[in-house]
This record gives structure tokens, sequence and C-alpha cells, in this order.
């Protein structure tokens, strides 16, 4: 809400208060300060001018030629509006003045007169938009005014946001209230005196519903449709409401001041009761932008007899609208249920200054009031007549008396607070209280509905007191520095890809169907209901088609990488494991290379990423694993594989179909894996099985065997570790040359006894001993030639 | 009786070794001059054919000759050496301003990392991680935090569903992580649960459908307001340095009273808010079945906030295109 400082004053007299300490006490007190501003007249050199003669321009239609008093001088002036008349007090720029936006006026020949200088409107003066033409001041402003002096021409505007619970600050009335106590002013409630002359010929009531607690009205006769005062108009273009005519102007003028919202219906248009009941289902009413609205028995309505003349609260009906020709006026002044206000407003997307209002909760009490202020306003621009008020109200909402222990306060916030505090706090903001001994008896005004328990009292007293003098303290959990298995997990992975120049990244959730058919055609997808994009309202199943996205958008960006992982969730709709009451969900990290690209670098990494480099990579991600060749959606036929942990399927990785990766236009092979984070363990990744050292040398010999082509390899390192269980080993494949259907493994095995140092024949012994075991048991050839 | 003539043979020497152009040269010379069949091995052979008096003497001047011209070859091996290594690293001048070797990523993703830093600075005083789905019920995200069922939060213009009877969503904050883990561990609690939330938002250069929370809660015997204040100054200390101030103000969040934001005092004096916390209301300790005397505090932080005021990162897009320009820079 934008509050004027001047504006402010009438409540409560902080015209000596600076600036800098307003707007420490409004965010003190909870009103964020969105923007601040100091305004100053966006013009120079306007004075009055009254409009002495006017006559046709000798040479042009649409202009006319004015002689204005500008009180030193009288001008020739021309001007092209023509909503005035001789008489009419005007603002005139005089040559050498200053416009909105700088813009500069000066003598100048419009068709062959000289115009001295320009009559303004109140948008060239950047006070408000009006498309009405000139303005016209009062009469009994005198010609050579200087303009800036004739309303409060610098003031101070700050625009803060008010959090939900607090509507009754959405006025202020409600924020002068809150300044008070602050400062430590008095309010100055506005006075009315009104001498009714009419007796009200339509009778209104709040109905049978409890939605509308109290419906208040006045008539008002002998009313002419005009401007509103400056004032008016001044203000309430700074809060940035459209200045419309006088009825609507006051009635926003009243939103804004005390925050009841009222509404102006011409009473020469209703004919029998006015009261209020809920809609009926597929009933229509039209509103006052014209649009036909259907509503439902959620709705509530204002009705004429039984038709609905209104929509309550919301917006008035294009039947009943005052218009030009208005001279009778029936102004409501109401309060309606919040919630019902709060969901026909959102459900027809009709959010208003009223609406909101209501929908956050108006002072219950306040409808009488804001009709008098209204009349006040009224009666001093124009000779009304007005009825009686008529306020039918059910008393239904009633604060209850609350009870609040002394010592509940110092237990929440930490401090001791004096009594003299609690009591200036509570007469302050008008919240009646009986203190006894240690006990606080409350009951909140009319205006809150933020105060129903003892705690929103404790809130109160701490906000008052300032949550910038409250003292500061660090308290401790017991386990510090323990971050839990799956954070550890998580920080363990991420550095070991890190440091083989993965990249990490964070892409949305959501995917189209495709990205997640690519990969699991059988999963049961979770999908959006209310999608942003439609296109992409699935959840995603997998991270691989996200990581192949990023890579090839890369690629395309012409950024050189082929290693990005993700370590984020992905979903299912079965059941979830550890929470039974919402979708699948698991942390999974996802990563993807590929061959190295090529790069117009003279120097290249010797590191070749193959299908091998992946599998060693996620070794070193995760000691003792198995593989299991596996058919995957999305896959390499031979090259993909099920990792198993203990037994446990914890993963998956593999190259990626030779057909996709065609389909993807990709240059290089593609290896992508997924690895559940939830199924590891910290401790038992970091295992390690500490093995001594041989403290005798080494024997070492090269073999090669004549093996068929589908034979896997590790068979035999398994068994030569087997056979040399007691040693120290190293095991290694060093060739593996295949010619159409033969195939030679070549295995270098390098031995360390922990006893003693081999003889040469103990050598040959141990050598013979593997060569006929593998021969044996795999019924494969030992080569010829081969030897240490 | 013939000798040798040493000064001769040490002029020599001397010479030879002003000629040495390689470290291996050196040997070829001691071979020459102290070998087997150097002239000061071949005149030893002789000593033995001498008398006594001869021997001793001509023994001893073998002998210098033999100690001064080693010592003056080690002496000069030495110093070649060190000249030769200095020589070849200076002739070995790259031009380092060239980066052969380019940038090649291998970092974490700058969220991450921030996320990391906020858990760190918490776990050291105590805090340890929770987590909790992101495909939420409707209970956990909004009810059992004690937001009324006609609060707008829960408009479907803002918030994501996973069905038409709007039982479940994608949490909107992950004070969720809260609800589910005080329902299964009793007080004393300290946790931060960072994480992934979501709201109905098109990605543009201020919003994300997609961002990043961390929310902390402490739930202990006799934790006031001051132990919340305290947590959060030191919290802002850690993260954006000893000299930076903060301020609270009050705010409105459902689920805790009183609530209220931290604002930080940035480089250009301006005060930007960085999170929001409160004291635990009442009602969600209800919810989770805590006795309604409980007490203690919560507070949530924006990840991509903290990222983009200490980085003066412009979109919240770019954390979420993954473009390498932008990645590479963290």
């Amino acid at each position: 809400m934008k509050v004027l400082k001047s504006w402010l004053n009438d409540w409560i007299d902080i015209s000596e208060i600076s600036n800098e300490d307003i707007s420490e006490g409004l965010e003190s007190l909870g009103f964020e300060i969105e923007e601040q501003s100091d305004l100053k007249p966006n013009y120079s050199n306007i004075v009055v001018g009254k409009v002495l003669e006017i006559y046709p321009h000798p040479n042009a239609d649409k202009v006319r030629v004015t002689k204005t008093d500008v009180g030193s001088k009288t001008y020739e002036i021309v001007c092209g509006a023509w909503n005035f008349d001789v008489g009419a007090v005007v603002p005139v720029a005089l040559p050498n003045s200053e416009i909105k936006d700088g813009f500069k006026i000066d003598k100048r020949d419009i068709r062959g007169v000289e115009s001295n200088g320009m009559i303004c409107s109140a948008s060239e003066l950047n006070l408000w938009d009006d498309h009405e033409g000139i303005l016209i001041l009062d009469d009994n402003i005198l010609p050579g005014t200087d303009f800036s002096s004739i309303y409060a021409s610098s003031d101070y505007l700050w625009d803060i946001g008010i959090t939900p619970n607090r509507g009754d600050c959405m006025s202020y009335l409600g924020i002068a209230r809150e300044l008070s106590n602050y400062f430590d002013k008095k309010i100055n409630i506005k006075k009315s005196k009104l001498n009714p002359s009419i007796t009200n010929i339509l009778n209104t009531n709040s109905g049978k519903i409890k939605e509308c607690n109290s419906y208040g009205s006045v008539e008002i006769e002998n009313f002419k449709v005009t401007d509103s005062s400056f004032l008016i108009r001044y203000r309430l273009s700074n809060v940035g409401t459209r200045i419309i005519n006088n009825v609507v102007d006051i009635t926003n003028y009243i939103l804004y001041d005390v925050g009841q919202p009222l509404h102006a219906f011409d009473r020469d248009k209703l004919f029998n009761t006015v009261s209020v009941r809920k809609a009926k289902n597929n009933e229509i009413v039209t509103t006052l932008d014209s649009q036909k609205r259907k509503l439902t028995n959620d709705d509530l309505v204002i009705t004429d007899g039984d038709k609905p003349i209104a929509l309550a609260g919301v917006m008035g009906g294009l039947e009943t609208e005052v218009t030009d020709s208005t001279v009778n006026l029936l102004i409501e002044s109401a309060y309606f249920d919040k919630v019902s206000i709060m969901k026909t407003s959102r459900k027809l997307g009709l959010i208003s200054d009223a609406s909101i209002r209501f929908e956050r909760g108006i002072d219950f009490n306040i409808q009488k009031y804001g009709l008098e202020q209204f009349l006040m306003i009224l009666k001093d621009s124009q000779d009304i007549k007005y009825s009686e008020l008529s306020i039918d109200t059910k008393n239904n909402i009633k604060n209850e008396k609350i009870n609040l222990k002394k010592n509940e306060i110092k237990k929440l916030l930490g401090i001791e607070l004096k009594d003299s505090f609690i009591k200036k706090t509570l007469k302050n903001l008008m919240i009646d209280v009986e203190i006894k001994n240690d006990n606080i008896e409350f009951t909140a005004p009319s205006w809150r509905y933020d105060l129903d328990r003892p705690v929103d009292l404790i809130e109160e007293f701490a906000k008052h007191y300032g949550f910038n003098n409250f003292s500061s303290n660090l308290p401790q959990g017991l386990y510090k520095n323990e971050k839990g298995n799956f954070w550890k997990v998580k920080e363990y992975l991420s550095k070991i890809l890190i440091s083989n120049n993965f990249q990490e990244i964070q892409t949305l959730s959501f995917v189209n169907k495709e990205m997640n058919t690519v990969f699991n055609p059988e999963k049961k997808y979770v999908t959006v209901f209310n999608a942003i994009d439609k296109s992409n309202n699935y959840l995603r199943s997998n991270l691989m088609s996200n990581l192949l996205d990023t890579y090839i958008f890369n690629l395309q960006q012409n950024n050189i990488l082929n290693s990005y992982f993700e370590i984020n969730t992905v979903f299912n709709s079965s059941v979830d494991n550890t929470f039974n009451d919402v979708p699948n969900q698991n942390v999974v990290l996802g990563f993807i290379t590929s061959a190295n690209l090529t790069t117009q670098d003279i120097r290249k990494s010797d590191q070749n990423i193959d299908i091998y480099y992946v599998k060693s990579l996620i070794n070193q991600l995760i000691n003792d694993t198995q593989l299991e060749p596996i058919i995957k959606p999305g896959f390499h036929q031979n090259y993909s594989f099920s990792i198993f942990k203990k037994n446990e399927i914890i993963g998956h990785f593999g190259q990626l179909s030779t057909e996709l990766q065609n389909n993807f236009e990709i240059e290089n092979e593609v290896f992508l894996g997924e690895i559940y984070v939830n199924k590891l363990n910290l401790n038992e990744l970091k295992q390690i099985n500490y093995k001594p050292l041989s403290q005798y040398p080494y024997i070492k010999f090269d073999l090669s065997f004549s093996v068929p082509v589908e034979f896997s390899a590790h068979l035999i390192v398994d068994e030569i570790n087997k056979l040399l269980s007691k040693n120290e080993n190293e095991i290694e494949i060093f060739d593996d040359f295949q010619h159409e259907n033969s195939r030679n493994l070549g295995i270098r095995i390098v031995t360390r006894s922990y006893e003693k140092t081999y003889d040469d024949n103990e050598t040959r012994q141990i050598l013979m001993k593997i060569s006929d075991s593998l021969e044996a048991k795999f019924k494969i050839t030992l080569n010829s030639g081969n030897n240490d | 009786m013939p000798e040798v003539n040493t000064e001769k043979i040490f002029a020599s020497f001397l010479l030879s070794v002003e000629q040495v152009t390689s470290i291996d040269e050196f040997n070829d010379l001691e071979k020459e001059y102290l070998g087997k069949n150097s002239l000061i091995s071949e005149e030893r052979k002789k000593l033995s054919s001498m008398s006594e008096i001869s021997r001793k003497k001509y023994g001893k001047v073998l002998q210098e000759l033999s100690t001064q011209i080693s010592e003056r070859l080690n002496q000069e091996r030495l110093s070649f050496q060190s000249k030769f290594f200095k020589e070849k690293e200076l002739n070995d001048n790259k031009d380092i301003t060239i980066n052969w070797y380019k940038d090649l990523g291998s970092r974490e993703h700058v969220l991450t990392s921030v996320m990391n830093e906020v858990v760190d600075i918490f776990s050291a005083i105590g805090y340890t991680v929770a987590t909790g789905p992101e495909a939420e019920t409707s209970w956990h995200n909004f009810d059992a935090l004690n937001t009324p069922d006609w609060h707008p939060a829960r408009y479907e213009s803002d918030t994501l569903y996973l069905d038409k009877n709007l039982e479940q969503l994608l949490r909107t904050q992950t004070s969720t992580v809260q609800v589910r883990h005080m329902q299964n561990n009793k007080p004393p609690v300290y946790i931060v649960a960072p994480g992934r939330v979501y709201r109905s938002d098109q990605l543009d250069a201020t919003h994300s459908p997609v961002f990043h929370q961390i929310e902390g809660l402490a739930v202990d015997e006799n934790l006031t307001f001051s132990d919340l204040k305290g947590t959060l100054e030191y919290f802002v200390q850690e993260f954006f340095g000893k000299g930076i101030k903060t301020k609270f103000i009050p705010h409105f969040f459902p689920f805790t009273e009183p609530s209220a934001e931290v604002l930080v005092s940035w480089k250009d004096g301006e005060w930007l808010e960085i999170l929001g916390c409160g004291m635990v209301d009442p009602n969600v300790f209800q919810h989770v079945g805590y006795d309604k005397n409980s007490q203690g505090f919560a507070f949530g932080v924006g990840v991509e906030r903290l990222a983009m005021i200490r980085y003066k990162i412009d979109h919240i897009k770019n954390f979420y295109e993954n473009d390498l320009r932008f990645l590479r820079q963290f």
C-alpha cells in the first residue's frame, strides 16, 4: 500500500518526524518498505490564471483563443481543450516554464496567433491522468498564485508491504494506529456531525445469511456527479487510484482512509428491499465492466427484491450504476465474510481494493463510521440532503477473552518485559485488558483478526519491543559435523566425479513424455495436474534424458566438454519406499560421458574414454561391485550392465544405443549411468581392507592363451587369484587380440610370496601350475613361445 | 731414478678440463688421470721395486698428485654440472601465457556449492541433514504447517498439484521436512533440510518453477527468540563475512509466531532480504504430535537468492540452463 506523508498526518502528527525515522518505524513494525520517494513538483513556473475572454481562432477550428489573467499581466493563449468557459480558474504554464518530463513551454506561433504559454491539464502537470481536458481549479484562488503553493507540493511517499494477517493496516487509520505506539503519539479520530433531513424510502438489511454480519446504508438526494476535490484527487492519484468522479473518488478515499469499502448505487434504479443472499447456481449478474458473471451458491449477491444487483464485496452491477445523470444515491457500507469474498474474487479473477480488504478482514464495527466520513466529505462540497444511517447488524462476530500468563512471555522471547511497557503497548494498541498478578486477560479490538491465542499477544509485544533490541544467543546441537549418511554419500561421489573432470549440472524436474519413455518405457509416470507448460507435464523418471540434452546443448554452444553429472530426484507412480503416502521418489546420481571430443588444440588428453573407462570409473566410485549384463531400452545390446553391491542392485550403466546416438546426431560413442544414492552407505564406500606388503622380491611372467571368442577374461584373472591366494598378486590382462574366429588373451602375473624369495625352480612350478589349471578348467590353450 | 713431472701432468689435466663439453667427459678424464692405466697407476707399479726411502718419498708425491687431480676434478665436475643444468633450464623457456590445457569444467554446480556451504555452517553447530519427499501430500505442505484451506498459496495458480483432488503436490517449501522429521523423531531436534521446491511459475529472469531452499529447525528445551536471533546472525556472518550487519523485521508466516525476515546490509548499503524465520507455531507442534509446550524455531533460506546476491547473478534462468559458459565461472 502507498502511504503519503501528508495524508497520514491527518491521523497522527508526524510533521516534525524525519522521513528516515518514519521509515525505520514502519519497518520495525513489520511493514516492509518496497519503495520510497520524495515527491517534488514535476514542473516549474506554473501560475494560476483566470480566463477572461474566449474567442475563435481565425485560422483553426479545433482551438480557441483566450485572454487569461495571470496576475501581473493578461496573456493571449491558444487552447485546444473545450471543457472550460469564461471565468474558469486554471493552471497556466507561462513562457519559459516547464511541464511534465522536462517539456519546455515558450511563446509560440499557432497558425498566425501568438500563444503566450499553455493552459494545462492535470496529466500535463504529472498530477493524474485526466482525459477531460484542462484542470479546473477552485474559483476563489487568486490569479498569479504560484501553482505549487496550493497543495502539498512536496511530500513523501512510501510503498509498503502489508502481511496478509494484518488487513486492519490496509488503511491510513490502521497504519496510524501502529505508529501511534511507536512514536507514542495520539491518534486524531475524525469526528462527524450530521444533520439528516430526509427519510429513507428504501429498506435495507443484512439478509438471513451469516456471511453478511452487517449491512449499513444511507440515502442521499440532490446529488450531482462532478469532480472530487483537488485534495482527494491529489491523494488518490498518488496512491495509484484512477480518478473517476466525486462519488467514486470519495468511496475510494474512505476505503483508503478508514478501511471500509463502500459502494454507491443509483437509488432511482432500486425499487424493493435491498438485501444480501447467496447466489443461486448459474444465476447471472452483469458487473460494472459489462461482463456477464455466472455465479454459484458460494457467491454473495446484493439484491433488489430478489433480483441480484451486485457481487457483494467484489464488484457492483451495471444496471444500478451511478451515471452522470444520477441525482439520488444509496451508499452501502457492509461487512462480508472473509473466505466467501476471497473465493468469489479468486474464482472470477476479480481482485479489487475492496475485495482484498474484505478477504483479509475489515473492522467489523466500522460500517457506521465509514458512512459518516463519506457524508462529511460529500456535504462539504455539495448541498446534499441525506437520511439517517441504517445499520442492520447480526452481532455475530465477537472477540473472546484470552488469558496470557506473564511468564510465558519470557519463556518464548527470552527477555523480561517491564509492566509499564506491557501496559503502555496494550493501551496504545487499544487492546482491552485486565492484568491480575501474573495473568493478562485481553480482548482483541474489532479490527484485529490475528489476536486469538496467547502467543499472538506475545508476538505483539516482541514486535513493539523491537526485534533488533533482543539479545542474541547461539544454541548448539549435540552432533557436530555429523551431516548424515545421505549428504556425505552425495559429497563423496561428487568429489570423485569432479576429480575425473565431470561437471555437475542442475536441470528442471519437468520433462516431456518422450524423455521418460526413451529410457523407461515400462514405468508408470507421475504427471503434474496443473502443469505450467503442458508439453512438459511429466516428472522425470530418469536423469539421463536431461544429461543428454545438456551434453548436446553445450556442444551447440561450442562449449566443449564430454562429462556431466547430476544428483536429483526421479519419480514414478508406485508407492514410495519410505513414505507410504506419496509417489515413489529416489535420489539418483546420473552421469554422461563420451569418447573425447575433438578440439583444435594440438595437445590432447591421452585418456581414451570407452566402456572400459566407464567401468573403471564405477569401480572408483563404488568399491566391491559386480556387474551383470542387462538389456535396457536406450542402451547398446552388449554394453549395458547392472551394478550390484552385496547382491543388491545399486545402479546401472552402459553405452547409449547406436541408434539413439545416430538419432541425436552425436558423433562419438556416449556412455550413461545411474547410481541409486539412497542405497549406498558411506562407511561401506570408505571401507578399506588393508593387506600387508610382502617383504620378498616379485616374480613376473606374461602368458598368452588362445581362447574362444565369447570367453570372459575375468574368469582367468579370478582363477589365478584363487591359485595364488596366499600371495600378494597383481594380475592383469595386457592384450586381447582377435582375428576372425581366433582370440588370444595376454595375461601379466606379478606375484610375491609372504614367506620367501622364489628360486628359478619354484617360479617354473608356479607357472606350470597356473597354465595347467587354466587349460584344464577352461579348455583353453597356452600359446607356445611365451614366458617371463 | 726417473720421476714424472707432476706439475706437467697437472697442467695437462687442467688443459683437458678446460676443454670438457659434456658431463660424461669428466668420467673419461678420471679414467685417464686416475684410472688403472693412467700414468699415476703406471708409476705406482714401480714403487715396489724401489728402496724404502725412495718408495715413501715417491709414493707421497704420487699420492699428492692423485689427490690434487681428484679434488680438482670433483670441483670442476660440480661446477660444470651446476652450470650445465642452469643453462638447460634457461633454454627451456615456454610461453606460459598460452592456455594449452583448457578449463574443462569439473566443478560442483554453484547451487550445490552454496548448499554445501550452508550445510557445513550449520553442521558445525550440531545440525544434521534431514530430507523429505519432493512430491508431497497437501497435508504436509499446508495443513500441518497451519495454512488454512482458503489460503491463497493453495491456489492452483501458485502450487503444482499431482491430482485433481489436490491431495498431492510438489512441495512449495522445504518446511515439509520439519513436519516429517518431527513425526518420526523426539526432541531435541537440530536439523537442516536442503532441497528442491516447486511453484507454478514460468522460467524467466526472476522466476523458476524449480528452486532450492534450506530449511532449519531447532526444538529443544528453553529455546527462545534470542536463540533464533543468535543462530541466524551466526549464519549470516559465516556466509557473508564477519563485518556484515543484519536486521530482523517482523513478518508473517502461518507456521511461525513471532515471524521475522532477516535483512543484510550489502556492499552498496542496500538492505537485502535473505531469509524468513520465526518461533515454531504451537499449532505445528500439535499437528506433529509434540507436546504443546514444546518450543523451538525454524528458518528458510533461498539458495538461488544467496547465490545471486553473493555473485551478482542477474538471471535465475542461468542456474537451470547449464550453459558451461555459466557453470565454469564458479
